[in-house]
């Protein structure tokens, strides 16, 4: 009996381990037919850049796990762009490594270290991910050790860019859209403003110091600072002594899981004021609290009123092939990073690597995400659109430039 | 007696290296092509993860009590590691040198929090100890998310990357082979009475809770070099690694390993921290397929791919070259 | 601290604490007689969430209220924790707690993946439950939502205390978890008892989701592991296995977690856990709960 077990153990841990080498093999053969079949390729694209005009992208989301509704838009983003690019008249194409799919992170350091390798085995030209900071910046530091382009889309963490000269972002820095925040309070005449962010998150707590930074040189009072958790559902306490606080303006810069939960917390408790957040807000649900969104705003990328063609597009393309459930400030910043790369090549002439690099360094680009011009870190200049909510569906207001200044409004 | 210990401690140790020596080759060789870095990053991985799961295993399989807070102590291994090698960076240290100080640190710093929680937690026995071991990890999630020194529950980036994979693949030799040598020691022989039966070991001398919280210590210590290795692996952690799921994710490693067996234990970190990588394919459906694997492990398996059995290179090869012998000890 | 602000809090607290006991509920009572902890219940309480935010637009279009798609839930949750019983947890039973455990994890991971595959990765608002009106006394609001949810929740617990003390069926419940061999003997179908329990410890998860949607109105896939986790730590502290005390429980870690949030926000989870760990270490059974002796 006894060796009969043992015997079994044997045969079972053989044959994991025999699956896990067949893993390891098959993925070999992959990376080794890509290698051969895209080698020579590569190499005639070094010797006469015009006969190469694919440029070899790997993307990395999180795809599983509480965030994956952002993976879910970016997928779909990045096949509507290739596919768009593909078929247009740039004289640039785009491959998607790993098999066309997006590498999934699950918000989580050491799968995304496993995603950024794994693409990189197919030896891509550029990377474009992560959407979190937390993973992004593990991935940044390997990138700029690997001398490959990373194209950040989400990772706010000012960090994330100071990494290294191939790092890039197209997405706000946290300083600058809570300075942003703070304006609109300002211009709006809000006089006290109370916070409530989320402790163990980069986005929200970059968001919230530079919002109080901002409010305090501006002359608004910051009456409450409340703390809540990424994975929070109640909030009536932290609503109930904003209310108590007196302020006119609650600002929540978290994402849009729980921002359907705090609103409505908030006017329960009877907070009457404005409600604002950041870019973490688009795509929130808003169904059955029409009336609770009444007087919310966020800062975002784009705004999907914008009558500009390429925002037009990019809305009216996404809502007929993959409807509105994943369509947010995820999907339009992971479409703006394909466009974005071929300008670079453009720029630049070039598909490789260094190429897109020098293509990439300061270039100004017109996207969804509005006019966005890199600066000597890599961080993205750019305007920013402030919407609102009407009867539950998201109204453009206004857009603000990279200065705070009105670029312009709704009527 | 002790020459065919030694003897056997020697194979084993001309084992680790050949292994170092075959994956190594393998790399540098470029036999995955381009795959090479992905292959190392995941061989990373199973390293760090491994030390983890061995020492958890000390603590669940050698002493029979569950643990569900194990990523507490890895996370007190990974900051403390962290600080210190960001303090001590530009003294003259080599990267070596500056790895294994930050580590021991780190190391250390897990083991005192090991006594501090071990202490009060171990007074009590099965699934409440369990309770108990899950709160205190995410007591120590929650101040790392309120100390400004590991960023305020802000992303801690710009550790230096020290951790290789040769590196992390010796300090996993070096902490398997301690730790095997403290399993077979009268230390751990002891500790293996108490899990048998507590009352009779009591009852014959041995002062319980001195053994179960030492061990729980040295788990503890363990785990903290795990999570050095894996923060200078990392150069970028936010607390919020180290919640429950990751205690979970450790744990489960170490059943389907097989409870008290430490090469069970290795295989099971290889296999299920590489689990999710091998099924990248599946895309959205990965962690349900993983999901799935563990749920059958614990079908056909209920305890762990290798139970309690150790593998042994003396044994096989000795049953290699006189299969007779091999019936006559029962090995 | 003004005095409106700590009614105020205490209402709040309540509100919090009476969805935690409610889930508790469940947890409890399958802890109590299978002795195992059941990860997994956090999450056929998404399933419940999920499978009202489906029914109750069909419901309201049928003109019938919408709180009737609980039975619906019910039914699904008990079908699915039935289902989870025979095919998963049951072939491990036999092998030890420690493979339970693991067992349960894998479910749990199972069914939130599972759920995000049908569902979708996008968190949705579950349409208004009950119209009740809130309440407000000076600048205190009191929801009359939590005064249902304590109906409830106080309902449930006496049924179920009445159903395991007087029944024959909760004899034989009870009759399990002391020695199966021996049930077994006097005629016990152990395996269908367990099953029972699952059933009942699943639907109450439904009527907890009912609850918890209509304080919290919101459904992701991962919804189950952080509330799942609170109810367990209320369940604990009450005395895990015993009805009341799950209750009790479940106001206290409420309570808890509202006031601490009012002084130090940062920080209430570790007062949480920490409140635990003291209750475990001074009385390890629980507040309400019976030390025994260990056998010899």
């Amino acid at each position: 009996m006894k060796k009969r077990n043992r015997v079994l153990a044997l045969t079972m841990a053989a044959a994991m381990s025999a699956s896990l080498f067949a893993g390891c093999g098959s993925s070999t053969q992959q990376g080794g037919a890509a290698a051969s079949s895209e080698a020579p390729a590569s190499s005639t694209a070094a010797a006469d850049g015009e006969e190469d005009n694919i440029i070899r992208v790997g993307v990395v989301c999180a795809m599983t796990g509480g965030s994956a509704i952002y993976g879910e838009g970016a997928q779909n983003a990045v096949d509507m762009a290739v596919e768009e690019i593909n078929a247009g008249d740039s004289g640039y194409k785009i491959e998607i490594v790993n098999g066309g799919k997006v590498a999934d992170d699950a918000k989580d350091a050491k799968q995304a270290m496993n995603a950024y390798n794994k693409v990189m085995a197919d030896s891509p030209e550029a990377i474009v991910g992560s959407f979190f900071s937390s993973v992004t910046l593990p991935m940044a530091e390997q990138a700029s050790k690997d001398g490959m382009l990373l194209l950040a889309t989400g990772a706010t963490n000012a960090d994330v860019t100071l990494k290294g000269d191939t790092i890039f972002r197209n997405c706000f820095i946290d300083p600058y859209q809570g300075k942003m925040a703070a304006l609109f309070a300002k211009d709006k005449g809000f006089t006290k403003a109370a916070v409530i962010y989320a402790k163990d998150d980069d986005y929200s707590n970059g968001l919230k110091d530079a919002f109080i930074e901002n409010c305090e040189a501006n002359g608004i009072e910051v009456a409450y600072t409340g703390e809540c958790m990424t994975t929070d559902t109640d909030y009536s306490s932290q609503a109930a002594q904003a209310v108590a606080s007196g302020a006119e303006l609650l600002y929540y810069p978290c994402f849009l899981d729980t921002v359907p939960l705090l609103v409505g917390a908030a006017r329960n408790a009877g907070f009457t004021g404005a409600i604002m957040g950041g870019d973490g807000w688009d795509g929130c649900d808003t169904t059955g609290l029409a009336t609770q969104f009444d007087d919310c705003y966020f800062t975002n990328h784009y705004s999907s009123e914008d009558t500009a063609p390429a925002v037009q597009n990019f809305v009216q393309k996404y809502t007929e092939k993959y409807g509105t459930e994943s369509l947010n400030a995820c999907a339009a910043l992971y479409y703006d990073a394909m466009y974005m790369l071929v300008q670079a090549a453009e720029n630049a002439g070039g598909t490789d690597t260094a190429s897109l690099v020098k293509g990439m360094t300061g270039m100004s680009f017109t996207g969804v995400g509005g006019d966005i011009t890199l600066d000597e870190n890599g961080d993205a200049i750019k305007s920013i659109a402030i919407n609102t909510f009407v009867d539950g569906a998201v109204k453009w207001t206004e857009t603000l430039g990279s200065d705070g200044t009105v670029v312009s409004k709704a009527d | 007696m002790t020459k065919r210990r030694l003897a056997s401690y020697g194979l084993n140790l001309v084992g680790a290296a050949l292994l170092y020596a075959l994956i190594t080759l393998a790399f540098t060789f470029n036999v995955f092509g381009k795959s090479t870095t992905y292959i190392q990053g995941i061989c990373t991985t199973a390293c760090y993860t491994i030390i983890m799961v061995t020492s958890l295993n000390l603590v669940v399989g050698f002493m029979g009590e569950f643990s569900m807070g194990h990523a507490g102590f890895v996370s007190v291994g990974a900051y403390v590691s962290a600080i210190v090698s960001g303090a001590m960076a530009g003294r003259g240290l080599s990267d070596l040198g500056l790895l294994l100080v930050a580590i021991l640190a780190g190391g250390l710093a897990a083991g005192i929090m090991g006594v501090a929680v071990g202490i009060p937690a171990l007074r009590l026995r099965g699934d409440y100890l369990a309770i108990v071991t899950m709160a205190f990890a995410e007591i120590i999630r929650v101040c790392f998310c309120n100390f400004s020194i590991t960023g305020g529950g802000k992303t801690m980036s710009g550790i230096l990357k020290l951790s290789t994979f040769d590196r992390a693949f010796w300090i996993m030799v070096v902490c398997v082979t301690i730790m095997f040598l403290f399993v077979r020691s009268r230390f751990g022989r002891t500790v293996q009475a108490i899990r048998e039966d507590y009352i009779a070991a009591s009852a014959s001398g041995i002062n319980v809770t001195y053994y179960k919280v030492l061990t729980f210590a040295i788990s503890a210590f363990f785990a903290g070099i795990g999570g050095g290795v894996y923060a200078h692996y990392m150069t970028a952690m936010i607390p919020t690694n180290f919640n429950f799921n990751y205690s979970a994710e450790l744990l489960s490693e170490v059943i389907i390993g097989g409870t008290g067996s430490l090469t069970g234990s290795i295989i099971g970190a290889a296999f299920l921290s590489s689990l999710p990588e091998l099924m990248r394919d599946f895309s959205t459906y990965r962690m349900l397929a993983y999901s799935v694997v563990l749920v059958l492990v614990m079908l056909f398996r209920p305890g762990g791919i290798f139970g309690r059995w150790e593998f042994s290179l003396t044994r096989l090869l000795g049953s290699l070259t006189h299969p007779k012998a091999k019936a006559t000890k029962g090995a | 601290m003004t005095f409106s602000l700590f009614f105020q809090s205490l209402i709040n607290g309540l509100n919090q604490g009476a969805i935690y006991a409610l889930i508790a509920l469940g947890y409890t009572m399958v802890y109590g007689i299978i002795r195992m902890i059941n990860f997994a219940h956090g999450d056929f309480i998404m399933i419940g969430a999920y499978t009202l935010f489906y029914t109750i637009p069909l419901m309201v279009n049928a003109g019938m209220p919408a709180w009737l798609a609980v039975i619906i839930a019910i039914a699904v949750c008990a079908v699915v924790g039935v289902l989870v019983e025979i095919l998963a947890y049951r072939p491990v039973r036999k092998a030890g707690s420690m493979s339970a455990l693991i067992t349960a994890l894998a479910m749990s991971i199972f069914l939130e993946n599972l759920a995000m595959v049908l569902f979708g990765a996008k968190p949705h608002n579950v349409q208004a439950i009950f119209s009740l009106p809130t309440i407000t006394v000076g600048s205190v609001a009191l929801p009359l939502n939590l005064l249902l949810t304590i109906a409830i929740g106080l309902g449930i617990m006496i049924a179920l205390q009445l159903f395991v003390k007087k029944t024959k069926l909760g004899k034989a419940m009870r009759a399990v978890p002391q020695d199966k061999d021996a049930s077994t003997l006097v005629g016990i179908n152990v395996n269908k008892i367990i099953t029972t329990t699952f059933a009942i410890g699943s639907g109450l998860a439904a009527v907890a989701a009912l609850m918890y949607c209509a304080t919290y109105p919101r459904v992701t896939n991962d919804m189950g592991s952080m509330m799942g986790m609170k109810a367990f730590i209320a369940a604990v502290l009450g005395g895990i296995g015993i009805i009341p005390g799950a209750m009790l429980g479940g106001i206290l870690i409420g309570l808890i977690e509202i006031f601490v949030k009012l002084f130090a926000p940062g920080w209430y989870e570790a007062v949480t856990y920490g409140t635990l760990i003291v209750i475990l270490l001074v009385k390890p059974s629980g507040i309400l709960g019976k030390n025994v002796g260990e056998k010899v």
